[in-house]
C-alpha cells in the first residue's frame, strides 16, 4: 500500500488563496479513493508541513501560485516537480512562520523523510484580497487542477473513483452561489457537477 | 555618520515583517518594525453567526489555528455570560497547552536555535566528546556517541554535496557565533530530534481536537467531544491513555532537553543578558481556567510597569476590568484612516496605504497600548508576572534555570537581567516546563472529573435581543492574544483581534514610543552590519509571527533578507 498525501494549501480567508483547500474539499467530496490516500484541507500550514510530507511514498499538493505573469494568466494551472521547488532559496528567516513549502521540503530532505515524488498543482491567482470567494477564471480552472491530481494518481498507480451520489461538500466559508457552469467534456472531471453543489451549513452543536 | 539597514523578506504577498535600523559606530541607534502585508481579516467576520466566528478565526494564522478558535468562543461567552462546564475547561487546557509545547519546541529549536549555532562548525566535532559533554548536562537517553554521530554524518552530507539545502541563508562563520564544535553538533542533534516531540504534542491536539491542523471540537458554551469511557471513537480511556503516554514523551523532552540546552547557551552567550532590553512594560493574562465561572487560573495574569518587578499589579480574571478598558489601538504610524486611538469594541480597520516613511506612516500593524503606553507580551512577561506574585510553579522553574545556568558557566543570573533577549529565551523554556506539569495536571483533573460520573461538556448559549460586548483572551505561546466581539441580534457587529505580535511589533505611537520590538534593538552592537545577525538574535527572541494568514508558492525565487545597506 502505497501512502499517498493530497493536500490543499491555502487560506480560505483570502481569496484565490483558498483554491487548495477547495479543490481538496472538492476531491473528498466526489471521489473514493484507495487505501493509504489521505486527502487534507492543510490550510497554511508553514513548518507544520514537514510532518505531513514525513514518510510519505508520494505528496500532490494543490496551492496558489503568484506568477510573473499579468492578470490575464489568473486560473492557469501550473505543475512544479520536486526538483522545481527545491531549486528555490528557503524563506528568509526574519519572520520565522513564514516559511513554507520550500523549506519544509528541504527540512524533510535534511531529515531523510522527504517524498520521492511531489507534485505541486498551482492555480494562477487574480485576487487575494480579504474575502471567502474565489475569482471566477479560478473557480473555471477547478476541473483542471483536479484532472492533474487524477493524472498523477493514475502516472503513480493509485486506484480512485467516483463517488455516486457524491458526499456532502464541505465548503463552509463560501457564502456566495457558485455561477460556474461544469463544461462537459472528456477530462477525467468532466463530468463532475462539484461546483454547483449546495453550500453546507457550518456544523453546530 | 549613522548607515541605514533594511531587512525586508520581499515576496510579493508573503512579506511580513521588515526592520530598518539606523547603525552608529557599529551598534544600533535607531529602529523601525513594520509589517508589509494588509489583512483587515476581521472585516469578514461583521454579519456573521457569532457561534461561527471560531471557524474563521482559527484561518487567520496556519501556525496559531486553535488559539484564535479559543479566543473566539471565549469572547462569545464572555459577551453571553455563559459559563463553560469543568471538562469542557480541562479539555480546552489540555489543547492549549499541547500546541504551546510543540510551539515553544519548533520555535527554539527549527526557528531560532540556528542564530547561535553553526551549522558549518559541526563536520570538526568529536562526537565521543560531545556525547561526555551532553551527559554531564542531562539524563536525557538520546545523547549517546551514535546519535551525535547520525546527526554529524546528515550535516556532513549536505555540505559535501554543495548544496546547503535548507541551510542556505545561515550567517555561518560570523564573529558573533561563538560555541565550540562540539556544543554546535549537540544543539543540532537535539534540533533534528525535536521534530519527533513537537509532532507527539500536536497529536495529543489531534485527538482532542479531532484533527489538525483545524480543531473540530469547539463551541460556543464547551467542546463537542462526546466522553464514554468504553467507547473507542468518542474519548474514553483508550483516548485518555494515549494521551498520557505522548505527553510523557513530550515532558521528558522539555525537561531534559529543551531546557537544558536553553540553559546551557545562555550560559555560553552571557553577554545576551545584557542586550535586547527594551520596552519593559509587561502585560499578561491569566489563563487555564479551574472552574466554570473563570475565578481561579493556574497561569498568574497582570502588569508590571517599568521593569518595577516588586510593583507588579495582577489580574483576578481573564477578562478582567482593569485589561477591558485600558486598551486602545493607535493608528498614528500605520497605514489605516483615523486619528483618535480607539477600544478595540469601536475599533476601525479602514486601509489608507502611503509608502513607507519613517517619519509618518510605515506598518500594517496598529500601535496596541494599555492605558496608553506600550507593552510587551509573551513568556518573558508571563514569567515576570507570575515571579513577582510569588507564584510557586513559576518559582520552581525559574530558580531551576538560574540554579543550572549558574552550573553550566558560573554566571550568577537575577531576575532582573531576564530584561534581555536571552531572558526571552529563558522564559520561553521555563514556561515550557511549568506547561508541561501543568498539562500533566489537568488531564488528571479531567479523567477524576469523569470518573465523578460528569460527562457534561457543554452549555447552550442563550442570545438576547439586545447589543452586547465581549473579550476573549488567551495566554497564546507568543502572549496576550484578545478577541473583541460585539454583537446585535444574534449577528456580529463588530470584531477585532489585538494580537501577540501586534503589541510587540508595533510601530511608535502618537508620543514617539517605540514598540517593544524596536525598543529591544536600540544599542545592540552589531560586528558586522552588513550580516545583521544581532538584530535577527533579538527579533527572533519574541518569536515573531507577523501574519501566517496568506501561504502562496512564488515559482519566481525568493530571496534571503534583502539586507540593504544605505
Amino acid at each position: 500500500m502505497k501512502k499517498i498525501l493530497i493536500g490543499g494549501i491555502g487560506n480560505i480567508l483570502l481569496g484565490d488563496d483558498g483554491v487548495g483547500p477547495y479543490v481538496a474539499r472538492l476531491l473528498k467530496a466526489h471521489f473514493e479513493f484507495e487505501d493509504g490516500v489521505e486527502v487534507i484541507d492543510l490550510g497554511t500550514p508553514a513548518l507544520d508541513l514537514i510532518d505531513q510530507l514525513t514518510e510519505k511514498d508520494a505528496v500532490i499538493l494543490i496551492d496558489s501560485v503568484t506568477t510573473d505573469c499579468t492578470e490575464a494568466d489568473a486560473g492557469a494551472v501550473v505543475l512544479y516537480r520536486k526538483a522545481d521547488i527545491m531549486r528555490h532559496r528557503p524563506a528568509v528567516r526574519m519572520d520565522p512562520h513564514s516559511p513554507a513549502l520550500v523549506d519544509a521540503l528541504l527540512s524533510a530532505e535534511l531529515f531523510g523523510v522527504a517524498p520521492a515524488d511531489v507534485l505541486l498543482v498551482g492555480i494562477a491567482g487574480a485576487s487575494y484580497e480579504a474575502g471567502c470567494s474565489l475569482s471566477k477564471p479560478v473557480k473555471a480552472s477547478l476541473e483542471e487542477a483536479i484532472a492533474e491530481v487524477l493524472n498523477e494518481l493514475d502516472y503513480l498507480g493509485v486506484g480512485y473513483q467516483w463517488r455516486k451520489p457524491p458526499a456532502e461538500l464541505d465548503i463552509w466559508w463560501d457564502n456566495f452561489d457558485v455561477e460556474h457552469k461544469t463544461e462537459h467534456n472528456n477530462s477525467a472531471a468532466g463530468h463532475l457537477e462539484m461546483c454547483r453543489s449546495s453550500q453546507t451549513a457550518v456544523t453546530r452543536q | 555618520m549613522a548607515k541605514r539597514i533594511t531587512i525586508d523578506p520581499i515576496t510579493r504577498i508573503e512579506g511580513h515583517l521588515r526592520i530598518d535600523v539606523e547603525v552608529d559606530n557599529n551598534a544600533v541607534s535607531n529602529a523601525w518594525a513594520s509589517c508589509t502585508m494588509w489583512r483587515g481579516i476581521e472585516n469578514i467576520l461583521r454579519g456573521r453567526d457569532p457561534r461561527d466566528a471560531w471557524l474563521f478565526t482559527q484561518r487567520f494564522c496556519g501556525v496559531c489555528t486553535t488559539v484564535h478558535a479559543m479566543a473566539s468562543v471565549r469572547a462569545v461567552e464572555d459577551a453571553l455570560k455563559l459559563e463553560v462546564p469543568l471538562n469542557a475547561q480541562y479539555i480546552r487546557n489540555l489543547i492549549l497547552i499541547a500546541h504551546a509545547l510543540h510551539d515553544h519546541i519548533v520555535h527554539f529549536y527549527q526557528l531560532s536555535a540556528l542564530d547561535w549555532v553553526d551549522i558549518l562548525q559541526i563536520p570538526k566535532a568529536d562526537p565521543a566528546a560531545t556525547a561526555k559533554l551532553a551527559e554531564s548536562l542531562s539524563p536525557w537517553t538520546r545523547n549517546s556517541r551514535n546519535e551525535f554521530k547520525a546527526a554529524q554524518d546528515r550535516v556532513n552530507t549536505v555540505a559535501s554535496s554543495g548544496q546547503l539545502g535548507i541551510f542556505m541563508n545561515g550567517y555561518w562563520g560570523h564573529p558573533a557565533m561563538r560555541l565550540s564544535p562540539e556544543v554546535n553538533l549537540l544543539a543540532f542533534s537535539h534540533y533534528v530530534q525535536a521534530l519527533e516531540y513537537q509532532r507527539k504534542a500536536l497529536q495529543v491536539v489531534g485527538i482532542l481536537g479531532g484533527k489538525t491542523p483545524h480543531i473540530q471540537n469547539l463551541t460556543v458554551g464547551g467542546v463537542a467531544n462526546a466522553i464514554d469511557l468504553d467507547s473507542t471513537s468518542a474519548l474514553g480511556m483508550a483516548g485518555l491513555e494515549m494521551i498520557r503516554v505522548l505527553l510523557d514523551e513530550v515532558v521528558q523532552f522539555i525537561n531534559q532537553v529543551y531546557f537544558v540546552d536553553v540553559c546551557a547557551l545562555a550560559a555560553m552567550y552571557p553577554e545576551w543578558f545584557k542586550i535586547g532590553k527594551g520596552v519593559t512594560n509587561y502585560l499578561a493574562v491569566p489563563d487555564l481556567p479551574l472552574d466554570s465561572a473563570g475565578t481561579a487560573y493556574d497561569l498568574p495574569g497582570g502588569t508590571i510597569m517599568n521593569g518595577n518587578i516588586a510593583g507588579v499589579h495582577p489580574f483576578k480574571t481573564a477578562s478582567d476590568k482593569e485589561f477591558r478598558d485600558a486598551v486602545s489601538e493607535d493608528v498614528t504610524h500605520a497605514y489605516y484612516q483615523g486619528g483618535k486611538a480607539l477600544h478595540p469594541w469601536v475599533g476601525e480597520t479602514e486601509p489608507a496605504f502611503t509608502g513607507w516613511d519613517g517619519e509618518q506612516k510605515y506598518s500594517w500593524v496598529k500601535s496596541p497600548r494599555f492605558n496608553g503606553q506600550p507593552m510587551q507580551v509573551g513568556p518573558l512577561a508571563q514569567v515576570l508576572i507570575g515571579y513577582a506574585q510569588g507564584h510557586l510553579l513559576t518559582r520552581k522553574y525559574t530558580d531551576l534555570a538560574i540554579g543550572k545556568i549558574g552550573a553550566v558557566g558560573g554566571l550568577r543570573v537575577t531576575p532582573d537581567m531576564l530584561h534581555s533577549t536571552l531572558g526571552r529565551h529563558a522564559a520561553r523554556a521555563i514556561r515550557a516546563s511549568m506547561l508541561a506539569e501543568l498539562a500533566q495536571k489537568h488531564l488528571q483533573l479531567l479523567i477524576d472529573n469523569i470518573a465523578k460520573g460528569d460527562y457534561t461538556v457543554h452549555n447552550q448559549p442563550v442570545f438576547s435581543g439586545h447589543e452586547v460586548e465581549g473579550v476573549g483572551t488567551h495566554e497564546a505561546p507568543r502572549g496576550t492574544l484578545s478577541h473583541w466581539i460585539v454583537i446585535k441580534d444574534e449577528k456580529i457587529k463588530n470584531y477585532q483581534a489585538v494580537v501577540p505580535s501586534t503589541w510587540n511589533a508595533s510601530p511608535r505611537d502618537r508620543s514617539g514610543a517605540h514598540g517593544p520590538y524596536e525598543a529591544s534593538l536600540l544599542h545592540t552592537p552589531l560586528a558586522r552590519p552588513e550580516e545583521p545577525l544581532e538584530v535577527l538574535r533579538t527579533v527572533h527572541s519574541f518569536d515573531p509571527c507577523m501574519a501566517c494568514a496568506c501561504h502562496t508558492f512564488d515559482p519566481s525565487g525568493r530571496q534571503i533578507a534583502k539586507v540593504k545597506v544605505l
